[in-house]
């Protein structure tokens, strides 16, 4: 790519902004079409929902000046068009070009991205003229010589002078038919699962705002329900236009979460691609069964989500996953099953992410805790409590580290991710019959369930997603170390005491036994908080405390309380941290 | 350019309305431009682990911002809340965005429309006064204004903050 295929684009940042977002818009369903037809060669209807996009692409490129994608789009159209034309059959072979086509052309326009915000652009030709030379290779009947076509990537020079010749002449050709195929593009790209949707884009700026704003109007309709000049006021026309109005705002609420809301299609999507690259890489026979992809989440939730998937299909596809020959052996079915689902639940959404593999080895899992001193040897813990060891950091009991995993590197990060989004992790597995991982995330990431706690005069919420428990410790339960009170003792275990009164610096109850303790857990670790007392649980609208307060740790925003007060949010993670910075200062 | 038509560049920059405040017995002026809004003391949730000088966050109908006492960060001795204390709302230029912050004042005076004539870049005071906050002095009606450079006074609590 050079720059002067940007000029155009550089005079209309508009302009430049829709185009970029359609073509990655258009990539999205080329290769969602891409991989059902790998299921069902031949599909024209599916053909045709590829190629429409290729050629808008191209046209939109071609337009604008971006030559260099034009290029590569107009190179796959050649192909796509000799199958949709019935002259060629889309085989696996085939559909793999263009699916690294549809990688390229992403990482292209990322690149025109990129460049047009002034970063330094990356070198895309050679991987371009590379995949331009696989598609005609196909395309001159080479089928055959594709695999060996990866060693010649490394020689872009040589295919850089055989593109030129014969564009013009194909490309005249292949643009006439496809006219009028771009008109009903539209409306087909409208119509699914049989119902007329009709969408717009907005710009997701805009959606924020009003979702910001109909958290204000809850924040303001929840203070005059709770004033107190009106609570005193017997009114029955007032209390029934109060109703009312909490009725109406709790609607719009609802509507404007739902505004933010986007099926979960997109990351499961990812996950097919991968579940194809590495089932072949691995040669292993996989057959993914996909279900509730409509189910809708929170649009940062599919964002963040969609890597810890990827980690745990690869995961599963490395380690769990048996070859063919072993499974023949076992008597089980050749072809291996990986289930990815997702649903709702009690106000969250579950994702299962289950394979008819091995299943986890627990005694492996134990012996391998042990060596690492990550179960103390006199210790007895369930069987669930071993499991859950392989989300420890650096855990892996692969015998041999493969180009896919085995590196210990994924688990521990898979189940940060979820912490991080609020969700948890958990694993039910049977020997010889497969694992099956429950992730449950909450529905959106804008309100959180929490715990009022107070400290002095200061009111704090915790997300009940870290909370595991609330006492009262007796004396007996207390006890003292260096003249403090540090350690708790809940059942069989020993819990470290944090104050969060002397954390943060408060007036606070110094006697845990008169104040309350909160069992927080963070990443397997868990900490008994004290706070002055509990205030009772609350749904509460996370706002951001900004720039300002970025280096503040233990905390993870504020939120507006019953009474117009801020109360801040609490972040188990940072106060199990700032706990062991603590002690690590005192020691 | 000579160095006087320099100046009066600089000074005819600095012409335009200011939002005069007080502060132990100081006049300071604010580009009026800067300011959202002026609000009576409130209730303030103080932050944890923060320099002194932040006295917490407070809803300001729905959206949490920092407040900022100015008189601490001034180094002034503290200042009894009163009736005419305020909570003046500006805008602030931090490294990546604009924010919203208050900052807590004596009492808010008038706006002032500053002319150039009136502006004096600030003097050397040598190392006795630090003049990193300031942009210029005015003399108005006999008294001294001291105008501030907002996003120094409270840019740079991001850099205290962040080295904490």
């Amino acid at each position: 790519m050079t720059d002067n295929e940007l000029a155009f684009l550089r005079d209309d940042p508009e302009m430049a902004d829709l185009f970029l977002a359609e073509a990655l818009d258009h990539l999205g369903t080329i290769e969602a079409a891409l991989l059902a037809l790998d299921e069902r060669p031949g599909d024209v209807t599916l053909l045709n929902d590829i190629f429409r996009p290729f050629h808008t692409i191209k046209g939109n490129a071609g337009a604008l000046g971006v030559t260099s994608v034009q290029e590569v789009a107009h190179r796959v159209e050649n192909l796509l068009d000799l199958a949709r034309s019935g002259r060629r059959t889309m085989g696996p072979a085939d559909v793999d070009v263009v699916l690294r086509a549809v990688d390229v052309l992403t990482s292209m326009i990322r690149d025109v991205g990129a460049r047009l915000s002034g970063q330094p652009g990356a070198e895309l030709g050679p991987v371009a003229h590379a995949l331009i030379e696989s598609v005609d290779m196909l395309i001159s009947g080479e089928a055959e010589a594709h695999v060996q076509s990866h060693a010649t990537v490394s020689t872009p020079v040589a295919g850089a002078v055989a593109v030129e010749a014969p564009v013009s002449p194909v490309k005249a050709a292949a643009t006439e038919p496809t006219r009028s195929e771009a008109a009903p593009e539209n409306a087909g790209a409208s119509r699914r699962g049989g119902e007329e949707i009709t969408a717009i884009k907005v710009d997701t700026r805009k959606l924020d705002i009003l979702v910001d704003a109909v958290g204000e109007l809850i924040i303001v309709q929840s203070l005059i329900q709770e004033d107190p000049a009106l609570a005193n006021h017997v009114d029955q026309r007032l209390a029934g236009n109060l109703g009312h109005l909490k009725r109406i705002t709790a609607g719009l609420q609802r509507s404007a979460m739902a505004l933010r809301m986007v099926p979960i299609r997109q990351a499961f999507q990812k996950v097919s691609r991968i579940v194809r690259d590495l089932s072949r890489k691995a040669d292993k026979s996989v057959e993914l069964v996909l279900s509730g992809e409509d189910t809708e989440l929170d649009r940062k939730v599919v964002e963040e989500i969609t890597d810890p998937l990827m980690h745990m299909v690869r995961n599963s596809i490395d380690h769990a996953i048996e070859p063919v020959d072993v499974r023949k052996t076992a008597g089980k079915r050749p072809q291996a099953r990986l289930a990815l689902s997702a649903y709702h639940q009690g106000g969250h959404i579950v994702i299962e992410v289950a394979d008819d593999g091995k299943g986890l080895d627990t005694e492996k899992i134990r012996a391998r805790a042990l060596e690492r001193g990550l179960i103390a040897a006199g210790a007895s813990p369930s069987v669930e409590e071993i499991n859950a060891l392989i989300f420890e950091p650096g855990f892996s009991t692969a015998e041999k580290v493969t180009e896919i995993s085995g590196r210990g590197v994924g688990m521990d990060v898979v189940r940060r991710n979820i912490d991080a989004l609020r969700g948890r992790i958990e694993i039910t597995t049977e020997p010889g019959k497969g694992t099956t991982f429950f992730i449950r995330l909450p529905l959106t990431l804008a309100v959180l369930d929490g715990l009022v706690v107070g400290v002095g005069r200061e009111r704090f919420v915790m997300p009940t997603t870290g909370v595991r428990e609330s006492l009262r410790p007796t004396p007996a339960q207390v006890h003292n170390v260096q003249g403090a009170p540090r350690l708790v003792q809940v059942r069989d275990s020993l819990l470290p005491l944090v104050s969060l009164g002397e954390l943060f610096g408060l007036p606070h109850e110094a006697d845990p036994c008169k104040a309350t303790v909160v069992v927080i857990e963070d990443a397997g670790s868990r900490v008994g908080l004290v706070v002055d007392a509990l205030l009772g649980k609350q749904e509460v609208v996370i706002k951001s405390l900004g720039e300002t307060f970025a280096s503040v740790r233990g905390l993870a925003g504020g939120a507006i309380l019953g009474d117009g007060r801020i109360g801040l949010i609490l972040d188990a993670h940072g106060i199990v941290e700032l706990e062991r910075g603590v002690n690590r200062a005192a020691a | 350019m000579n160095a006087e038509t320099a100046t009066a560049t600089a000074t005819a920059d600095l012409a335009g309305k200011y939002l005069t405040f007080a502060l132990a017995e100081e006049e300071y002026g604010l580009p009026v431009l800067r300011v959202r809004e002026i609000i009576k003391m409130m209730d303030i949730t103080e932050v944890p682990q923060v320099p002194s000088h932040v006295k917490g966050v407070l809803n300001l109908r729905g959206k949490v911002i920092p407040v900022i006492d100015l008189r601490l960060k001034f180094a002034f001795a503290k200042g009894e809340v009163t009736s005419r204390t305020c909570i003046i709302v500006v805008e602030v230029a931090l490294a990546a965005s604009r924010v919203m912050m208050g900052i807590i004042v004596d009492h808010v005076s008038e706006v002032l429309n500053i002319v150039a004539d009136e502006i004096e870049q600030t003097p050397p005071f040598g190392d006795r006064v630090c003049t990193d906050y300031m942009k210029g002095v005015a003399k108005v009606k006999g008294t001294v204004k001291i105008l501030l450079d907002l996003d120094r006074v409270l840019g740079t609590d991001e850099a205290a903050l962040r080295a904490a």
